[in-house]
């Protein structure tokens, strides 16, 4: 069975967004809510400070921390579809039980103060769903959370699941330099011009992505919570910092 | 239109695109857009004014405008109308610009942007190659790059291209290894492998003190820079080297006379000139430890990335602003672009950097020459300088000085102008002190063809919006990246969504209404479709590498192209592609004419171009005129007298040229480091705020001799402590409903208006400023 995973290479990432613009134009989302996102650290200080930075999608979890508290079954990982946690917009009730158990931040209740204004939302006002601007894409599926979101539901990274199953049956990468995948790649895998993601099979022993979790020991973030991401991580520094509270003084 | 990927079948593409690419539809859609032409009904100007604009039909604006061009033109004062562009492409709209002047009888068509760009570099290569442009690089196959100031991986050019060779060098055996040299921490600072902080202004004494070590260790390519003629290495510390002296050897079997360098210690140049006088008289004390005095770069750190770059092949050494920005930016750039010929990556085989060529396009259907009246061919309009002085007596060697038309127009000096119109371009606002601009357009008829409502188009009288990218017919000859040439046609994504017109169109349209044989050159042209077929006919006896040899199947694949680039160096000796290979030998009369066109046909460590200009350098820079040729370290002269900290304005990779201020999803993403969503922070090391009362977080000001902004600031350890981060974006006054009075203040407005003498380039990166808290 299909079990669709990611590798990011944190030595070829450069760190510019497209990913994250890219995911964001895909999928109609506001300002700021970035379903893919690319987080940077810094620590140390002058002449010898490191700087640091992770594109994080959602991790699609093999044991998901949300699906656990969920109180309606809003959200939920389905096996027959590559093992992507999807949210059922109809049945979420906008508690953000789930956005607390994420142990990687990955989930958005948009419904909050825009983070930049004034507000796209009064822009492009929209009725059953929280904008609808001139740019909306075609596909729409409220039980997988596709499409503009209605109000006071939580959001988040599909995989972009309305192009990933589209892809032929069976096949072990969705590649982008694949002329035969590239329309069924992930937006942010697609884009990535250092070319540092990659998409495709893990319980495929020989996708392109188990090879190079192999060849260069790729790593899940956060594994002592036991969530088991089907998203890995190669290169050095691939490690997220403990939280520091910033100083003031 | 829902969204944007790359072109999988363009060469910078590649299927991919940088972040500012997706935005494309947020722009198209963009609800503070022009509609349609517009034209003022308030009369005063000033950034709170409301321009009072009413819509207006395209005849009527074009009428408008065409009847003021004849009136100019029937009083004798045609050179009073200028055209300013900033991200102009080609023939279907800046290049319509030389024949447009020519024809109306201005010598300011067309005022460019690029003194406020990136000029340094393109005069630092043409005063030691010969070529006034940007390079070309195989970066695919380097194994050492030595980046001087670059932000190669958020702003460097062709972006969306770069990040595509990152990711092959990083992965490609051996590993291209990278040092970066820069004022501030940044990503590119990150991911390099070694990353070397310096001290703003002084990439030159670096720069000297790495030629100074590959000599004095043995490093340098002898087949392209040549060599002592015994063999053996007398770059010594202090001492003089000599010039391998010429005798006449007669072969003793033929009897054919030679002149040869004599046998001995002297050095023979091979592709290169003046190294003698170079070490002799600049380079034999510029010291590592010399160069640490002035850069705050430890002496063994100049010395461990000099033999890093030295002992690998091939080696690059690039910059672009960074170094150049500055009154010693053309010397400081030469210094840098010195380490290429010392170790062959000029032309060289692979992994080396060379120059561009241009596109095969076929001919205008007509000429200019034959339409120009009596006024056009000897009008008084000829006695005129352009209103920037660019090659004048004051500016001698530039391209371009636009950040001196403002100026000069409020000084009436050379002259006052009477109409401007404005193409992808807004210096009132992003040229150094606007503020001067703000005053000086205010008596001017302003022409403004930006789709947007930019602080141009407040002082404007006529709007003619310009479709936005994605509407329009357009060709794009490539910037340089790879030498082979390449020219992208943008083909319509979506019928404009508003009353807007191509900006070639409306050029051309206004053409057609000037008076006299004007007119009837432009009922020729007629339109931008007509120009680009006319061009595509060039492809039909030359075509391009995916088959594409007419307009129709340029529009079908978007782009012809075709390599390989024509020349290299191997060595020693030049040659030239022969349909086959690169197989055909280059004398020294062609290498001169075509690759290194200096006056000596070499690379010159002491430029005959800057010779020529000795006694200005010297006025303008303090260089005694018999040394205005070497290459060598000036001193930098910063803005800002007593104040004491250093301001930089970066781009960050979500800045768009100047037109991502009004995209929400833009400025949400905009400055990652420290968080910057809603603004973007002024960076600053925790040190100097503590030592000015600053928190975390606190609100500002930043003044300089011009003027003073405010911001929130964010402590940034990884930074200079005396050097502070703005990266440029926000502080509009215009431009739309979301980047209309965004903070921070806007970093133009505390910059003083000073260039390089040589090049021109506005030193943007110079001045320094006062912190204190608001």
């Amino acid at each position: 069975m299909t079990k669709w995973g990611m590798v990011i290479d944190l030595d070829k990432c450069t760190g510019c967004q497209a990913c994250t613009t890219a995911c964001a134009m895909e999928n109609n989302t506001l300002p700021g809510e970035n379903w893919q996102d690319v987080l940077y650290y810094s620590e140390g200080s002058y002449p010898t400070a490191k700087l640091t930075w992770l594109p994080r999608p959602c991790m699609q979890c093999e044991n998901p921390s949300c699906v656990a508290v969920c109180p309606t079954k809003a959200t939920y990982k389905d096996m027959d579809a590559g093992g992507i946690v999807f949210v059922d917009w109809n049945k979420c009730i906008g508690c953000k039980y789930c956005m607390i158990a994420c142990p990687y931040g990955v989930r958005f209740y948009a419904d909050e103060k825009p983070v930049v204004e004034p507000d796209v939302r009064d822009v492009f006002p929209g009725e059953g769903q929280l904008h609808a601007p001139p740019y909306q894409g075609p596909d729409s599926d409220s039980v997988r959370g596709i499409g503009i979101q209605p109000k006071g539901v939580v959001s988040k990274c599909t995989f972009c699941y309305h192009k990933v199953s589209k892809a032929p049956e069976g096949v072990a990468d969705l590649d982008e330099d694949n002329p035969e995948t590239k329309e069924f790649t992930p937006a942010c895998v697609r884009t990535c011009p250092p070319k540092a993601r990659y998409f495709g099979d893990l319980d495929n022993p020989e996708s392109e992505v188990n090879r190079l979790i192999a060849d260069q020991r790729g790593v899940r973030l956060k594994d002592h919570t036991g969530n088991r991401p089907q998203v890995y991580y190669l290169g050095s520094g691939a490690d997220v910092p403990a939280y520091q509270s910033p100083k003031k003084t | 239109m829902h969204a944007i990927y790359g072109d999988t079948g363009n060469p910078i593409a590649n299927g991919k695109l940088c972040p500012k690419g997706h935005l494309g539809t947020y722009f198209l859609y963009d609800p503070d857009r022009f509609k349609g032409p517009m034209r003022r009904t308030n009369p005063n100007k000033g950034r709170n004014e409301d321009p009072g604009f009413v819509p207006i039909s395209w005849d009527e604006a074009l009428d408008i405008v065409a009847d003021r061009l004849n009136d100019l033109r029937d009083r004798g004062e045609s050179h009073r109308f200028a055209h300013f562009y900033g991200r102009g492409w080609g023939p279907t709209d800046a290049g319509l610009y030389g024949d447009w002047g020519r024809l109306y009888g201005t010598p300011n068509s067309a005022i460019g942007h690029s003194s406020m760009c990136a000029d340094g570099s393109k005069r630092a290569k043409q005063a030691t190659d010969g070529n006034n442009s940007y390079n070309s690089y195989d970066y695919a196959n380097t194994n050492y790059i030595l980046n001087f100031g670059a932000s190669f991986l958020e702003a460097f050019r062709p972006y969306n291209y770069l990040m595509q060779m990152w990711g092959k060098m990083r992965s490609k055996s051996p590993q291209t290894r990278i040092t970066s040299i820069d004022v501030r921490m940044s990503p590119t600072m990150a991911a390099s492998d070694r990353a070397v902080y310096i001290k703003p202004g002084t990439d030159a004494a670096m720069a000297l003190a790495v030629a100074h070590v590959i000599l004095t260790e043995g490093l340098w390519d002898r087949e392209f820079v040549g060599d002592f003629t015994d063999g053996r290495n007398h770059f010594v510390t202090g001492e003089d080297i000599s010039a391998a002296t010429q005798v006449a050897v007669t072969d003793e079997e033929t009897g054919e006379v030679t002149i040869q360098a004599a046998e001995g210690s002297g050095f023979v140049d091979l592709w290169t000139h003046g190294m003698v006088r170079w070490w002799n008289e600049e380079l034999k004390d510029r010291t590592p430890e010399w160069a640490e005095s002035i850069t705050d770069v430890p002496a063994s750190t100049i010395r461990a990335v000099a033999r890093e770059f030295g002992t690998t092949r091939p080696a690059m050494a690039l910059f672009e602003r960074g170094p150049t920005s500055h009154s010693n930016g053309t010397y400081a750039g030469m210094a840098i672009h010195a380490l290429n010929a010392l170790v062959g990556s000029l032309y060289a085989e692979k992994g080396g950097l060379f120059y561009q060529m241009g596109p095969s396009y076929g001919g205008l259907p007509v000429s200019a020459a034959d339409y120009m009246d009596d006024w056009a061919q000897n009008g008084a309009w000829k006695e005129q300088p352009r209103i920037d002085k660019a090659k004048t007596a004051e500016w001698p060697m530039v391209d371009s000085m636009m950040q001196e038309a403002g100026p000069n127009h409020l000084k009436g000096d050379p002259y006052k102008l009477d109409t401007a119109m404005f193409y992808y371009t807004n210096p009132i606002w992003s040229a150094p002190n606007p503020q001067v601009w703000e005053e000086a357009l205010k008596d001017v008829f302003i022409i403004d063809t930006s789709p947007f409502p930019g602080e141009t188009a407040m002082y404007a009288d006529i709007i003619l919006p310009d479709h936005t990218y994605l509407e329009r017919w357009q060709d794009s000859p490539t910037y340089p990246f790879e030498g082979w040439p390449m020219t992208a046609l943008r083909v319509p994504a979506v019928d404009p969504i508003h009353d807007t017109k191509h900006f070639g169109d409306t050029l051309i349209e206004i053409g057609k209404r000037i008076n006299g044989p004007m007119g009837e050159y432009y009922r020729e042209i007629d339109n931008v479709e007509n120009i680009l077929r006319h061009l595509a006919k060039g492809f039909e006896d030359n075509p391009g590498d995916n088959g594409v040899n007419s307009f129709e199947s340029w529009a079908e694949k978007g782009v012809w192209y075709k390599k390989p680039y024509h020349w290299h160096h191997r060595r020693g000796t030049f040659y030239e592609w022969d349909g086959e290979g690169y197989n055909t030998q280059m004398t020294p009369d062609e290498v001169k004419a075509k690759l290194l066109k200096t006056p000596s046909g070499k690379f010159e460590f002491v430029s005959g171009y800057l010779e020529n200009h000795a006694d200005y350098i010297e006025r303008e820079l303090g260089v005694p005129a018999d040394r205005a040729g070497l290459i060598q370290w000036v001193a930098p002269v910063h803005s800002g007298g007593g104040d004491d900290l250093f301001l930089v304005s970066p781009k960050t990779p979500l800045h768009a040229e100047g037109r991502s201020g009004n995209i929400p999803h833009g400025i949400a993403n905009h400055q990652p480091i420290v968080g910057g969503k809603n603004t973007v922070y002024l960076e600053i090391h925790p040190e100097t705020a503590r030592d000015r009362g600053i928190r975390d977080g606190d609100r500002v000001r930043m003044t300089s001799a011009v003027g003073s902004i405010e911001a929130y600031c964010r402590f940034m350890p990884g930074h200079r402590r005396d050097t502070i981060v703005l990266p440029m974006e926000h502080g509009h006054w215009a431009q739309g409903r979301w980047a209309k009075g965004r903070l921070p203040g806007h970093s133009g407005d505390v910059t003083p208006n000073v260039s390089d003498p040589i090049s021109g380039l506005a030193s943007y990166y110079t001045g320094k400023v006062k912190l204190e808290r608001v």
